[in-house]
């Protein structure tokens, strides 16, 4: 019954998506990924890691080679659940002969949104994201970021239950930025799942819940931020010296020497202590003692070192599932 | 909700092209060249009055030369809009409009919208049709009402060119959308839907030789290849001569019977194979059409649902 609960609160279960290209190209190997109603989730990866055409499958613009899973509650495709989705591409290049409130209005209507609803949405959202006075203007004249932040209007004139953003910041100033990031908490507020593609680690890291790691078509991690640095965390350690001597039993305690930097991974203040113990003996000065924690980018580096094949042990998980899903 | 917001849409879209408004200026022109004209009894003035002509053919515009003024409205008139350069002008209008709703990033945002993709296309397909009907009824009701306050001649028939004119422009513009579709490119779709129209015309000339010399279907392997090929193709000429035939066109077999021996006598074969061609079945000639229209776009639709974007 728990399991049960925990799967109708993701907003995103994909389980084992696969696309296959022509000329056997593998974009995606086998992807899991689960995403919690309310929540922003950031999905990272290199280029060419597969991400954009994972966001497409989602929103069914490009057809899965295999895939099981659902989105909102509801098998994988299925296309009525669309309009509880909002949706903003990677660039998007919108019909230049129309006007701001025209083209909410029509990408509205096309998502079902009553006419009385779009009326009153339409300025409402282009007043939100500072461009009330663009409305009538025709949309050729927009520079990259007021068509951005047209595009993120657009994605969320059908009030979505969740929103999937794909580089939302991109062509946005500093302060664009700043302002799509409260937005994205806002509607976390008002329970709201977000779900942002980005290569900007900085600008996931400062509003994602959970991330996952996507490279060359596999998750190769995948957790909330703390989940995901709590095993990667370093101590940084200073000092003057010859530290020659006791080299050798430093690299037995696992340390790292690099010059007058001596690097211990994991987060066990007890090692730490026994390093500065030894350096003490020795006669060194210690100069500082960082702990260090471990930035997205470090992370997403590692990762790219080497994705790890989660499907064995998701197949498992995939088939209980599908189990569960039938009740529901 | 969403059919409708994507013919307003197209409509916009067309809006949009330097070739809409081009097409409404020559509409305009042949109206007001056509204003100029006026059928009095024992002449015909030009720019109201500047220069006429004098002739008996419409003297009391009697029953034959109401037919004659249809003939002349229609061949004149319907042959340049239902012809090449009307059908050809909509065609280059609406080329792009697959193409562009096809363009990466646009693509996306509709694809993703709670609609189906055989509903997108159609909704698309057939806001191009609106973009023909509105320059069909601006064009043939301002030519009606000239035709009846200026010639003095009534012809309600001539309002069928309406629905007609769409239906030509679909048979043709049905390859155009697969082509978009397949090719995402105006250009390829306008090169290849113009060179169908080609092949249809060139293959219903054919079947015309084949009536006007009947010695020639003793090839019985070349004049069965041309029936079903003739009966596969949209039939364009044929609409036409059905527009011809319903705005009671001079040319109708209705008025075969008041032509005097002499015009009769120099009535050639490829004119006896046209009288034949005035009889024919409506319910055939679009019938047989639309299907192969039909037949095009089940085709169109099954590769636009088929492609990643």
């Amino acid at each position: 019954m728990v399991a049960l609960t925990e799967m109708t609160n993701w907003a995103v279960d994909l389980i084992d998506v696969r696309k296959n290209y022509p000329r056997n190209i593998q974009a995606l190997r086998g992807v899991n990924i689960q995403v919690g109603r309310g929540e922003i989730f950031g999905l990272l990866g290199p280029n060419g890691a597969g991400k954009t055409t994972l966001v497409k499958i989602m929103m069914t613009v490009v057809r899965p080679t295999h895939a099981l899973g659902t989105i909102l509650g509801r098998p994988l495709g299925h296309r009525g659940k669309l309009a509880r989705i909002g949706y903003l591409p990677e660039n998007h290049r919108f019909p230049g002969y129309l006007k701001g409130l025209q083209l909410l209005d029509y990408y509205a209507a096309l998502a079902k949104v009553p006419r009385a609803t779009r009326r009153t949405r339409g300025p409402m959202l282009l007043e939100q994201l500072g461009l009330s006075q663009w409305g009538d203007m025709r949309i050729d004249k927009y520079s990259k970021g007021m068509m951005q932040r047209l595009g993120i209007a657009q994605a969320l004139m059908n009030d979505p239950e969740m929103v999937v953003l794909d580089e939302p910041t991109d062509g946005l100033d500093p302060v664009g930025r700043r302002d799509v990031r409260q937005l994205f908490l806002e509607l976390r507020r008002a329970g709201k799942t977000v779900f942002l593609n980005s290569h900007l680690l900085s600008e996931l890291e400062m509003v994602c819940d959970r991330v996952a790691i996507l490279v060359e078509g596999l998750v190769a991690r995948q957790g909330t931020l703390s989940e995901l640095t709590e095993h990667t965390v370093e101590f940084r350690i200073t000092f003057s010296g010859d530290v020659l001597p006791i080299k050798n039993k430093l690299v037995d305690m696992q340390a790292a020497v690099d010059g007058d930097l001596i690097v211990l991974s994991g987060h066990d203040a007890t090692k730490v202590n026994a390093v500065i113990d030894l350096l003490r003996k020795q006669g060194l000065t210690i100069e500082s003692v960082q702990p260090h924690r471990f930035s997205l980018e470090d992370i997403l580096v590692e990762a790219m070192g080497g994705p790890q094949s989660q499907n064995q042990e998701r197949k498992g998980v995939a088939r209980g599932n599908r189990d569960l899903q039938r009740p529901v | 909700m969403q059919f409708w917001a994507l013919i307003v849409d197209s409509f916009r879209e067309s809006r949009d092209r330097k070739i809409f408004w081009v097409m409404l200026i020559i509409e305009l022109f042949v109206a007001a060249a056509m204003f100029c004209v006026s059928f009095e009894p024992g002449r015909v003035d030009f720019l109201f009055g500047l220069w006429t002509i004098k002739t008996d053919s419409f003297t009391a515009l009697s029953g034959l030369a109401h037919d004659k003024i249809a003939a002349i409205a229609v061949t004149g008139v319907l042959d340049l809009v239902m012809g090449w350069i009307g059908v050809a002008l909509a065609i280059v209008a609406t080329a792009g409009f697959f193409p562009s709703l096809l363009e990466r990033g646009g693509v996306d945002v509709v694809l993703a919208k709670p609609i189906s993709r055989a509903g997108l296309f159609l909704g698309k397909y057939v806001g191009s049709m609106v973009f023909v009907l509105f320059h069909a009824v601006f064009f043939i009701f301002l030519t009606f009402l000239i035709i009846g306050f200026r010639w003095g001649t009534w012809l309600p028939g001539y309002l069928l060119c309406i629905p007609l004119l769409v239906i030509l422009f679909s048979y043709v513009y049905c390859i155009s959308a697969w082509a978009g579709v397949r090719f995402r490119s105006a250009a390829v779709a306008i090169n290849i839907s113009i060179g169908a129209w080609v092949i249809f015309a060139g293959i219903q000339g054919v079947g015309d030789l084949f009536d006007a010399f009947p010695d020639w279907k003793k090839n019985r392997w070349a004049y069965h290849t041309s029936s079903v090929a003739r009966w596969v193709v949209p039939k364009t000429h044929d609409v036409t001569y059905l527009a011809g035939k319903w705005s009671g066109a001079a040319v109708s077999t209705a008025l075969v019977p008041k032509m005097d021996e002499a015009d009769r006598s120099t009535m050639d074969r490829a004119g006896e194979a046209e009288l034949e061609r005035m009889n024919l079945n409506p319910l055939y000639t679009i019938g047989s059409s639309l299907l192969f229209e039909a037949v095009i776009v089940a085709f169109a639709i099954r590769r636009f649902s088929r492609t990643d974007y």
